[in-house]
């Protein structure tokens, strides 16, 4: 009796301490393929670029259909057809399901209602993986290709972040064993050395093809660092500053060092021009690394260099750049919750290994812990150090972006070609600027100032 | 005597030949119902957009209607101006060139002789047609590359420096000119080469006997079957240069600065970047009334009855 009053009380014991974990414990761990179940059959739809992080996933791919059951329709675009084709799906309410946010979309895609906040779903345990950890994310990346007002819409997917790309042996050959640290040292110093036009080669090369390379790659590179912006906190422009004048002045004496008719450079010209000898350093995104390491696509071997982007006066503020995948809200309740198990597995710390091996660049921060991934991957040190600061609006990511990077684009390359000089360009980009954002309601209290 | 009696035939209903007053507009419904869904209704759209305000990325803001106050904005609007202007001047470049090229290539072709060659140029002058605009800018891009591009490679060859066509205002207008120049001539040609074949040939046969000049014959006798042809060139031209976007795009992206910024790839991006429908249509109206001018200008001007 006393044995067995003994039990009653163990198991009372027990039975209090254990009761809430109980639930836990009774319940089979998460797994995709039982979170998918239900949604065996259905049909997502996203569109993808060509370009390496893609490539990686739709390598992936099989691996989650087989898992879900779920099947992934994906269209390859450009980048330039990308925006369109989705605001056109989202405005015809077409097939898209899966939104691809590019930072600078954000804005527009969510103050539209086009995308769903991620706690519409993350909320439910059936279909939310326990391990989705967004802390573990990159906070910039987060906080600037997936969130806007305070909100997270999309998980960051395919990242990247402005880089240079130098020639060591170019470098070497000249009397320099590192890369420049500062913009000032690379033309100050460098870029005299290195800068042989009978020869062809050049110290530098910017991608300034009219467009968002022009706009992006090219115009916004040359304020930040140099502690300018393009608008103040009225979001009027900032462009005659001081600070944004020495940038853009910077930018046009730097000129004199890069291959002539730069102006037409795109990412595929001043990658190649590198890869070529043709030039001994670029600022790119990080994603041309596999370009530049490819035998097939460039002759640099082992003379291939990556650092971050040189310090401007106001620090080290690179390009940043990427996409979100985010839920569409058109999508059918079972697509959204098979969009977000897609979205979840494209972006969670376990794939992001076997994603970057096959050639993707994950937000994630655990996998560029590993020492062996950091050893295999030259630009993982310099892209993790680019990533701890940095400024999400490094574009403005609103809804008038689309209208404004036109104008930026125009007489960002009128100014390099000298066709207005620095202050009538900014004057004028300044003025068409501000024309938008007063018709867009920033000026008369009707938008938050959120860029 | 049994009378022998034999039925008449049965009467066949007489098979009816004549046609309802229904039946004409019964085989033009077809068409006339396709013209409407695919010509019609998209402009009549277009001029209905063109009188609102029609943001597709700002549709909480509704689309109201605001009269003539996007024509008024296009009209005021500078850089369409500009563009408009930069077209124009396109168009004049382009169009003598191709005009003279397309003329001696017709007539080239038109020589009695050398059958087997004039075949193989006949199909080969279809090649830059049936290409696409996209591919043919893509050609550009490599054919003017700076460092690697065939035309620096002539250049060279006779002891010219190489130019930075893409990279230079003029050289990248020059380039874009050069590939629809090459794209077109051949249309150009083969347009003329047809007027040249409408030439009667005991008139042309009696021509040849009274003068042995070939500019006395293309100027009293080829020339006025040429007329429609070029009337033709004219007016498909004209429209085919104010909305040349694809190869200009993916040779330039209108760039560098504003150098080959046309209108088409103006409106393009108001249109899909920006998405202000209403403004985009608005100008595409405007283009399409200029065409329509353009075209009635053309016909008075150079089309002639063949007598």
């Amino acid at each position: 009796m006393k044995k067995s009053l003994l039990g009653v009380l163990s198991a009372a014991l027990i039975a209090t301490f254990a009761v809430p974990a109980a639930p836990v414990l009774a319940a089979a761990p998460w797994a995709i393929e039982k979170a998918a179940a239900p949604l065996k059959g259905t049909k997502i739809k996203v569109l993808f670029l060509d370009r390496p992080g893609y490539r990686a996933i739709i390598k992936l791919l099989p691996e989650f259909e087989k898992q879900t059951g779920i099947k992934v329709n994906y269209e390859v675009v450009p980048y330039e057809n990308a925006r369109e084709k989705q605001v056109l799906n989202f405005t015809s309410k077409g097939d898209i399901t899966l939104a691809l946010v590019d930072l600078v979309w954000i804005g527009e895609f969510a103050e539209n209602g086009w995308i769903v906040p991620v706690d519409k779903f993350s909320g439910d345990a059936s279909i939310t993986d326990p391990n989705l950890n967004l802390p573990g994310f990159f906070p910039l990346l987060l906080n600037a290709f997936g969130s806007w007002d305070g909100k997270v819409y999309g998980l960051p997917f395919d990242n990247y972040s402005g880089l240079m790309f130098y020639n060591q042996c170019m470098l070497k050959d000249a009397g320099f064993d590192r890369p420049p640290q500062t913009w000032d040292e690379l033309m100050n110093v460098y870029a005299p050395k290195l800068t042989r036009p009978e020869k062809k080669q050049y110290a530098f090369a910017l991608q300034s093809l009219r467009g968002e390379t022009q706009s992006a790659d090219s115009f916004m590179r040359f304020l930040w660092p140099f502690g300018g912006s393009l608008l103040n906190k009225d979001f009027k422009s900032n462009l005659l500053s001081k600070e944004s004048q020495a940038g853009l002045k910077f930018r046009q004496d730097l000129m004199k060092y890069m291959p002539p008719g730069v102006v037409s450079y795109d990412h595929a010209e001043a990658v190649n021009a590198l890869a070529q000898g043709q030039v001994a350093m670029i600022t790119e995104w990080s994603a041309f690394y596999g370009t530049l390491t490819d035998p097939k696509t460039s002759k640099l071997g082992k003379c291939l260099g990556v650092a971050p982007e040189p310090k401007g006066p106001a620090g080290r503020l690179p390009a940043l750049g990427g996409f979100s995948l985010a839920v569409a809200a058109q999508a059918s309740p079972a697509q959204q919750k098979a969009s977000w198990i897609f979205t979840q597995w494209a972006t969670s710390e376990a794939i992001a290994r076997p994603y970057v091996e096959a050639g993707g660049v994950s937000g994630r921060m655990a996998v560029y812990k590993d020492p062996a991934v950091q050893a295999k991957f030259k630009y993982v040190e310099p892209m993790v150090a680019s990533w701890q600061q940095g400024v999400p609006e490094f574009r403005p990511r609103f809804p008038a972006w689309s209208s404004i990077t036109e104008v930026v684009a125009e007489f960002g390359s009128k100014m390099m070609l000298g066709e207005v000089s620095i202050e009538q360009g900014a004057k004028e980009i300044g003025s068409r600027m501000e024309e938008t954002l007063a018709t867009e309601g920033y000026y008369d209290g009707k938008k938050k100032k959120l860029q | 005597m049994a009378s022998l009696t034999i039925d008449p035939p049965p009467r066949r209903r007489p098979v009816c030949l004549s046609h309802g007053r229904w039946t004409p507009f019964l085989f033009l419904a077809p068409a006339v119902l396709t013209l409407f869904a695919i010509g019609i209704y998209p402009t009549l759209f277009a001029v209905v957009t063109s009188l609102r305000h029609y943001n597709l990325t700002r549709t909480h803001d509704g689309f109201p209607f605001v009269g003539l106050h996007n024509y008024i904005a296009v009209l005021a609007d500078h850089t369409f101006r500009e563009t408009l202007a930069r077209t124009a001047l396109f168009y004049v470049t382009v169009m003598p060139v191709e005009l003279a090229l397309g003329v001696t290539i017709a007539l080239a072709l038109h020589r009695p002789g050398w059958t087997l060659m004039r075949a193989v140029v006949r199909v080969s002058l279809v090649v830059p047609l049936a290409t696409t605009y996209a591919v043919v800018g893509l050609i550009g891009r490599l054919i003017f590359n700076r460092d690697f591009g065939v035309a620096n490679q002539f250049a060279n060859w006779f002891g010219m420096p190489g130019l930075d066509w893409l990279g230079d205002p003029r050289g990248a207008f020059a380039a874009i000119a050069v590939m629809d120049i090459w794209q077109w001539t051949p249309f150009c040609a083969l347009i003329f080469l047809a007027g040249l074949s409408m030439v009667p040939n005991e008139v042309e046969e009696a021509a040849r006997l009274e003068t042995s000049s070939p500019l006395a014959l293309l100027r009293h006798v080829q020339l006025p079957f040429l007329l429609p042809g070029l009337t033709a060139v004219l007016i498909l031209r004209s429209a085919d240069i104010l909305k040349l976007f694809d190869m200009v795009f993916t040779m330039t992206r209108g760039g560098p600065g504003a150098a080959t910024d046309l209108v088409s790839i103006y409106i393009q991006r108001v249109g899909f970047r920006v998405f202000d429908m209403g403004t985009a249509s608005a100008q595409a109206i405007l283009l399409l009334v200029l065409t329509i001018v353009l075209s009635r200008l053309f016909i008075s001007a150079f089309y002639r009855e063949i007598d």
